[in-house]
């Protein structure tokens, strides 16, 4: 029954993702990722992801808080997010004010883990709210309602967080960044990176399978000549998606791969290049 | 009985003896080749033959070439005209001058020719023109006959001769150009763009040749950027010099790093376009004949720089196999090859091909191992391409199998299998050609057939000599491997002795006696790459106190030098509201591309917005009023919330550029120089951020010594933004060096008063931070700047790096940190990303 009513989408859920019977979403380790975050969360020490866009933060999370059976709850920070937004506001219901509380409000109260996604967009005097919860206090302060909540003794804060030229500017005061447990992420070993995508594209094997992981590999040695985000992970699971459904693997790479992450002529020209020297008529000749 | 009076028969048979026997006691050859000749005339009548060996004797006497060449073409010139005149009477005329026998020479070889194709009238015009110029200059005439009549023809014969020379004609008259200046360029002209190209060609030429003679006679010669672009224009093809960026990127995608690449001087005419290269760098033709060509050739190029072909060892141990030990080396420390294929006198063509056919195997297939699909792509390319006519026919089927063998080694003869191993050099291809060499017989072939037997996108391994390669990277060239990522290493290298360059001439560093300057000289960057002579450490000199002192951190002695570096703030005097104008003119679309971008960027309304549908706080008049008509029965919208302004995060950026020597070199790939580049980058920049409205200063500074680091500022936070301003932008130059960390320092009290949230302190640089007196060693003044980056930081400034040498992503990261700084291939870009790049930042 629970897995019937997974199945049907489009349905209001809860912020609060409690973890279900479903399966554990799929997380190939890259290193020693899983025993670090196990004990962290034994001590429910707060924590920092590291690591490029799409190279499998987000989901190691899910597959963490599965595991540990532990509810998620998932914010994503931009630069409007205010306080109000995390911490909660007072909304009109029929003729009184009510209060709401805010998704990090309630992962505080119900002992969830809550998870800060780029932290680094939304504005300082946002993040400032998460400080009483990241020192030994373990605190939540509601200005609004003069109040202070203790967190549950299950919470655990967790941020992600995408090192780039972007933050040269916008980065997380020293001050913050000390307060986590930081977990680096890479993008996988080349092993690792097609079992990855064999999986997520739905079969996707063979000879064709080690020329899409290699043809990313390739793309991302570009990084610095003027792309500011490399080939990630989840491009080349895009790319095998689209392969699996049946578009041209050439077509399929340039959709994923290329086209969203770069406008400049040259440097198109040249991850096509690459691309259809892996994928393209004389490398499919054998 | 009196003898009968003499015929006039008989006394020209008398002549005829006569002058035979005077040639006969002059010189040996004469007589034998006119003996030989004579019965070729003899048909024609004695007379003839006594008006054909005096003209004999004039020529023999007046020079012994032009004689010798007017017996050897005798038979063919009167078959071709058949008769003596008028070529006799023509051949003749030469002798008005000295040292005409090449025109003598060029002229008899074709006379006969020139009858048959273009009669006599035909003829008469060919040598009318030809002979005028022997008047002018004797040298224009011989370039006239030394040419084929046929290509002086072209496809009109006598029509299109006369067409041809009309410009000449004109050029000389005119402008005193004299034919052999003319003649060649014409030609391949004509070829490529046809004849009313030429005409229009040679009016242009006409014009810069008034403007300044040198320009003009090199824009003849096809020499200058002016008249090749003509050329270029017409020819068909794939063009290299605007995919420039592209062959680094794929370089430095496939093996790891990008190489130097320049352009090679190649004109319609000169054979088919290969690539070259000395060992640093390659020189690319301006043309390829298609995409794929052109790529594979810069893979190809590159290969041979990437597996080993011009390293170090394997050269020496190449010259040792031919018996040298030492290969010889030129002034500029380059290897010659000529010593190395000398030994194989005139066969020497012969076994370059084979040599460089198995060299070139032996690159593609290290090139096919990181290259996918590279070696079917070769091969395509090389079936497609039209076979070439024998003897080249036989060295191009030769490498065809070759390479058939690298994509399929099942087929590949084993004499060859070696080279397909990886750890297989240049000695192996060196010995294994001289095995072919004496094993296969094959024709002989000479230069100009040679070209033709290479496969596309191969060409002349040894076209120039070439600096050997080093393992370890090469303290001089620009290309350090990546896996190098600490400046630690270099520091550990041994320091050469570096001389001071000689075309340094002008510099106004040079005025600083070599032995007061001990260290990299301060002229690194993008530019020039110059040392300067390395003395002892750290001389002791005269030190003045002007200006305003910093720290100066010493890493070697982790501690920091107190008041070392003296800053002093100077205004520069230059002011060009010319140039001002014109850089404005030349970026006017960038600028406006830029100005509709920041129409988006402007701070909004001061006010908190009210009657929001949701926000932080609620509007109290808002919710009164709809709890107000709520009672009243009426169905308000619930608009009720107040949201604070849009925060435009307030930024202040302070623009440091490093005005230091190197940037007023050539910019690598285009025209013009850096600091071209550079004055536009500052004025879009300056018009960008008015259009913002943050707060900003431009300052600009360079370093000679530790006690002299001028600090220059362009335009301070509070100052506005001047018409004299601009022209002070558009005027800045470059001079010295670049102490970089005091410039930093200093550069952070400027922003003192300035109040907003953040502060940015973008620094463009051209090269690394460097100046006389650090020692030679280069880690010295990273450190510094490191240290510098690092108090800035702390005292609440963020500095980011914006830097145009490509070999910046080996010692900014240690510098500025990653993600602190960003690297600008292309110079060109400058003056539109630079505005971006703070944009982004600010965001």
């Amino acid at each position: 029954m629970k897995k019937l009513l997974d199945r049907i989408r489009g349905v209001e859920r809860d912020v609060i993702q409690a973890p279900g019977d479903s399966d554990a979403p799929f997380y190939l380790s890259q290193g020693n990722e899983e025993e670090v975050f196990r004990a962290a969360y034994s001590k429910r020490l707060p924590v920092m992801l590291k690591g490029p866009t799409g190279c499998g933060k987000t989901r190691f999370l899910e597959y963490a808080a599965h595991t540990l059976g532990r509810p998620l709850v998932t914010v994503s920070c931009h630069e409007d997010l205010t306080s109000s937004d995390l911490v909660g506001r007072f909304l009109l219901e029929g003729e009184q004010t009510v209060w709401q509380d805010g998704p990090l409000t309630r992962a505080v109260k119900e002992g969830a883990i809550c998870y800060l996604d780029e932290i680094v967009e939304a504005r300082t005097d946002t993040t400032v709210v998460i400080h009483p919860l990241t020192d030994h206090r373990r605190q939540l302060p509601l200005d609004k309602k003069s109040q202070i909540i203790d967190a549950h003794e299950d919470f655990m804060l967790v941020i992600s967080y995408n090192p780039g030229y972007q933050t040269v500017l916008k980065d997380l005061k020293p001050s913050t960044k000390q307060r986590f447990v930081a977990m680096t992420f890479e993008y996988p070993s080349e092993d690792t990176e097609r079992r990855i995508v064999a999986k997520e594209s739905g079969g996707m094997d063979g000879a064709l399978l080690e020329q899409l992981v290699a043809a990313g590999r390739r793309a991302r040695t570009l990084k610095d000549h003027g792309l500011e985000e490399a080939t990630s992970t989840r491009a080349l699971v895009y790319a095998g998606q689209l392969i699996s459904a049946g578009l041209d693997p050439v077509e399929a790479c340039r959709a994923a791969m290329v086209d969203p992450v770069t406008d400049d002529p040259e440097l198109v020209e040249a991850l096509m290049e690459i691309i259809n020297s892996h994928l393209g008529g004389a490398a499919a000749a054998g | 009985m009196t003898p009968e009076p003499m015929t006039e028969d008989a006394r020209t048979l008398v002549d005829i003896e006569e002058i035979l026997q005077h040639l006969e006691a002059v010189s040996f050859v004469a007589h034998r080749d006119a003996l030989a000749a004579k019965p070729a005339v003899e048909p024609l009548g004695p007379v003839a033959v006594r008006d054909w060996l005096e003209a004999v004797r004039t020529l023999f006497f007046h020079d012994r070439e032009a004689g010798k060449a007017f017996l050897h073409n005798t038979p063919s010139a009167l078959q071709g005209c058949d008769a003596l005149q008028p070529w006799l009477q023509q051949a003749l005329d030469f002798t008005r001058w000295v040292g005409s026998y090449k025109a003598v020479e060029g002229f008899m070889e074709q006379v006969g020719e020139v009858c048959r194709a273009w009669g006599e009238a035909g003829e008469r015009e060919w040598y009318r023109l030809g002979i005028q110029w022997c008047e002018r200059d004797l040298e224009s005439g011989v370039a006239y006959f030394s040419v084929s009549f046929r290509a002086l023809g072209g496809d009109d014969g006598c029509a299109g001769l006369q067409a041809l020379m009309a410009p000449a004609e004109t050029l000389y008259q005119e402008r005193r150009l004299p034919l052999r200046m003319y003649l060649d360029g014409a030609l391949r002209v004509r070829d490529v763009v046809g004849g009313a190209g030429v005409t229009a060609w040679a009016r242009r030429g006409a014009d810069i040749l008034q403007a300044g003679r040198s320009r003009g006679e090199a824009y003849f010669r096809l020499e200058s950027d002016e008249s090749l672009s003509v050329l270029m224009e017409a020819v068909p093809g794939y063009r290299t010099l605007p995919h420039g960026r592209l062959f680094q990127l794929l370089l430095a995608a496939w093996f790891g790093q990008p190489y130097p690449m320049e352009g090679l001087l190649w004109r319609p005419g000169d054979g088919r376009p290969m690539i070259e290269t000395d060992g640093r760098s390659l020189f690319v033709p301006p043309v390829f004949t298609d995409r794929e060509e052109a790529l594979l050739a810069v893979l190809h190029g590159a290969g041979h720089l990437k597996f080993g072909t011009y390293e170090r060892a394997a050269l020496e141990g190449l010259f040792a196999q031919a018996g040298m030990a030492h290969p010889p080396v030129d002034a500029d420390q380059r290897i010659t090859w000529r010593p190395l294929f000398a030994r194989y006198g005139d066969d020497m063509f012969r076994f370059q091909l084979l040599f460089d056919m198995c060299e070139d195997l032996r690159v593609d297939a290290g090139i096919g191992r990181q290259v996918p699909g590279y070696l079917r792509r070769l091969l395509r390319l090389a079936e497609a391409y039209p076979m070439p006519d024998e003897p080249a026919a036989t060295y191009y089927r030769l490498a065809l199998e070759s390479l058939r063998g690298a994509v399929d080694p099942t087929v590949l003869g084993p004499g060859l299998q070696p080279l397909l191993a990886s750890e297989a050099t240049v000695v192996d291809a060196f010995r294994i050609a001289n095995g072919l060499f004496d094993g296969l017989a094959l024709p002989a072939i000479g230069i100009e057939a040679r070209a033709a037997a290479y496969l596309p996108a191969r060409g002349f391994n040894a076209a120039r000599p070439v600096y050997p390669r080093d393992d370890e990277a090469d303290p001089h060239s620009a290309l350090s491997r990546p896996e190098q990522d600490s400046v630690l290493k270099k520091t550990d290298q041994k320091r050469e002795d570096r001389k001071v360059p000689k075309d340094a001439q002008g510099d106004p560093d040079f005025d600083i006696p070599p032995e007061d300057t001990s260290g990299t000289g301060g002229r690194v960057g993008v530019g020039i790459p110059q040392p300067a002579h390395v003395s002892a450490y750290g001389i002791q000199r005269p030190v003045s106190r002007e200006g305003r002192p910093y720290p100066e951190w010493d890493y070697r002695e982790q501690r920091y030098l107190t008041d070392w570096a003296w800053v002093q703030e100077q205004s520069l005097a230059e002011r060009s509201p010319e140039q001002a104008m014109e850089i404005l003119a030349r970026n006017a679309n960038a600028l406006k591309r830029l100005r509709r971008a920041l129409q988006m960027q402007r701070p909004t309304r001061p006010a908190p917005l009210r009657r929001q549908p949701e926000g932080d706080e609620l509007d109290i008049e808002a919710t009164v009023q709809y709890v107000t008509e709520k009672r009243a029965g009426r169905a308000p919208r619930p608009w009720v919330y107040k949201r604070r302004r849009e925060q435009q995060r307030d930024t202040a950026v302070l623009l440091l550029a490093d005005l230091s020597t190197s940037i007023m070199a050539e910019a690598r790939n285009g025209e013009g120089k850096v600091v071209d580049r550079l004055r536009a980058g500052l004025m879009l920049f300056a018009d960008a951020l008015q259009a913002v409205g943050d707060p900003y200063a431009i300052c600009g500074f360079a370093s000679k010594y530790h006690d002299n680091v001028y600090f220059y500022p362009l335009k301070g936070f509070r100052e506005p933004f001047t018409p004299d301003v601009r022209a002070a932008l558009a005027a800045v130059s470059g001079r010295l060096a670049s102490r970089m960390g005091a410039a930093i320092r200093h550069a952070v009290t400027r922003f003192d008063g300035v109040s907003a949230s953040r502060r940015l302190l973008l620094i463009l640089s051209d090269g690394r931070p460097a100046d006389y007196d650090d020692g030679g060693d280069e880690r010295y003044l990273h450190e510094d700047t490191r240290m510098a980056m690092k108090e800035a930081q702390d005292a609440g400034v963020h500095p980011f790096c914006v830097t145009l040498d490509s070999a910046g992503s080996e010692y900014l990261p240690s510098i500025f940190g990653p993600g602190h700084f960003m690297v600008l291939d292309n110079v060109d870009d400058l003056p539109a990303r630079l505005p971006e790049i703070y944009l982004r930042l600010r965001r």
